[in-house]
């Protein structure tokens, strides 16, 4: 098994979050410093990764300045201070253009930043540029768009996972310590998944839209991307939180998501979801034995784990679709219909399905979901999380379509969509062939932080937290 | 459910305002109706076909 490079806290492009914040808190780190690391990383790096559609490094070190001074006279703005974000292009950032990776907004220029963006700027993250997706967050990894697509910094001849690519690839390769991407059909977890981070899709409602591309009203999720637990619920900290003007923002306050981090797995109860692995999509045997040993480990650590059935992924997977293409549909007709052209050909070919359904079968998936919502709560009554496969494949060559074609459709991601349950996917370990394996933990409506409890209680077992792709 | 035919997939892409689409990427349209066609029928319908749709209607002050 390859074991990655085991980095320290030595190389500040691998620090964590939390630990910079602390350092820069108390004037041990100057957010300066940490951003020429990271804006010198990304010079190295970028023209291989193309994490970037476009980097905004003058505007972020000028910011990281303001940021220094404030440091030095103890006025922090929160508990990001100084912190670089990269932010995925389908997400508005005042007075940078919002393209959604595709000619059909190239040029789009934002006035205002979207609320995800504006909250980690309040707690003092600094933005230094906007991100690779897949086109309009659905395409996959296209070469026929304005800008290359991102690539797997664990091997670059490989996909990143998506549609938030850039953030994943960006996030593992420490171009920036914490990403922003979205999840409609599981566009957080697929890059963390494929990339070796850690990446939550929140309880839908939690953390507001406004400001963000839609892609599917009832499944879109902004989600944090980050390279340890710990530094997840911190960012979801700094995001979450009721806003009035998007109509799907849930009506609770932010949550306290660090508070259970250090408690460990004794006593808590786990469903583990084999059948979406072994029966539904087959995993890759690597996959399986992964999942098989973080399922043990946790029962050393006193966890009570024991099987759960849900409804197949075969059945989620269509109610997803039927709903995404139905609502995409009701996004892109238009463009469809005048500029065809304009779209690259794999979101023409994922956005157009649309087209050819009918409202009934748009009722009939949401009559699905209804029971689909019932049956994963079922099931969150007689455990406290669940544990199940993300993708059941590491990542494949990105120059083989067909492959890419074959294996993204290999996952256990858009149930969570469907329900909006919290899911969090995390590296499981390492393939022979040096990529990243995938795990996934799901738990009840706004209880975050027993995700990041079950998931900090792996990373510190496995070690995951300390594993860097071998690049740079 | 059966896979659509040429002429009724072209016909509901014309419904759909899709001609120009039709002409310029033949293979692109054909390939979304038959995902189309593919997802639904792997869509089953509910055994009571009194359930409610997710999210329910709610009354309420909109935007």
């Amino acid at each position: 098994m390859n074991v990655g490079i085991e980095a320290g806290h030595g190389h500040l492009h691998f620090m964590t979050v939390t630990d910079a914040a602390h350092a820069i808190a108390a004037k041990e780190l100057s957010p300066v410093e940490l951003m020429q690391a990271h804006l010198a990383r990304i010079e190295k790096l970028d023209p291989t990764l193309h994490a970037f559609i476009r980097l905004d490094g003058e505007a972020a070190l000028a910011a990281a300045k303001v940021a220094e001074a404030e440091a030095s006279a103890s006025r922090l703005r929160g508990p990001l201070h100084g912190i670089p974000v990269g932010i995925k292009d389908i997400i508005d950032v005042a007075g940078l253009p919002t393209t959604c990776h595709s000619k059909i907004l190239d040029g789009n220029m934002t006035t205002a930043d979207a609320v995800c963006v504006a909250r980690l700027r309040a707690a003092g993250a600094i933005v230094v540029g906007k991100l690779s997706t897949h086109e309009f967050a659905i395409g996959g990894p296209s070469f026929d768009l304005p800008w290359p697509p991102a690539r797997n910094p664990w091997n670059p001849d490989h996909h990143p996972g998506g549609s938030s690519s850039g953030s994943g690839s960006g996030v593992a390769a420490g171009l920036f310590p914490m990403a922003l991407g979205t999840d409609t059909g599981g566009s957080v977890r697929n890059p963390a998944s494929c990339c070796g981070i850690v990446g939550l899709k929140p309880t839908y409602g939690l953390v507001s839209r406004r400001g963000v591309f839609p892609l599917s009203f009832t499944l879109d999720h902004v989600g944090p991307m980050t390279r340890t637990v710990g530094d997840n619920a911190l960012m979801l900290e700094a995001i979450a939180g009721h806003d009035p003007l998007d109509p799907g923002s849930a009506a609770v306050p932010a949550g306290r998501y660090r508070r259970a981090l250090d408690r460990g797995a004794k006593g808590l109860r786990i469903g583990f979801v084999r059948h979406f692995h072994e029966v539904d999509m087959p995993a890759e045997p690597e996959v399986t034995a992964a999942l098989e040993h973080a399922m043990r480990a946790l029962q050393m650590l006193g966890a009570d784990v024991r099987d759960i059935k849900l409804p197949s992924l075969v059945e989620f997977a269509a109610v997803n679709r039927v709903i995404l293409q139905s609502e995409a549909w009701a996004i892109h007709g238009e463009w469809l219909r005048t500029r065809p052209g304009d779209y690259g050909k794999l979101a023409r070919r994922r956005l157009m399905p649309g087209a050819f359904l009918g409202a009934g079968d748009y009722v009939t998936a949401n009559k699905r979901r209804a029971e689909m919502i019932a049956a994963v709560n079922a099931a969150l009554e007689e455990v406290d999380v669940l544990l199940c496969a993300s993708s059941m494949d590491p990542a494949c060559r990105i120059d083989r379509p067909a492959e890419v074609e074959r294996t993204y459709p290999r996952q256990a991601r858009t149930p969570f969509n469907v329900t909006g349950h919290p899911a969090l996917a995390m590296m499981a370990g390492l393939s022979s062939g040096g990529l990243p394996l995938s795990l996934q933990f799901v738990a009840r409506n706004f209880d975050e932080a027993m995700l990041f409890r079950i998931a900090r209680a792996w990373e510190q077992a496995s070690g995951m937290d300390k594993k860097h792709p071998p690049i740079g | 459910m059966q896979p659509m035919d040429k002429e009724f997939m072209q016909a509901l892409a014309r419904r759909a305002g899709l001609d120009k689409a039709l002409a310029e990427f033949p293979d692109d349209v054909a390939a979304a109706a038959a995902q189309a066609a593919s997802v639904m029928a792997r869509l089953k319908a509910p055994a009571d076909p009194r359930a409610e749709p997710w999210p329910a209607m709610r009354a309420g002050d909109g935007l």
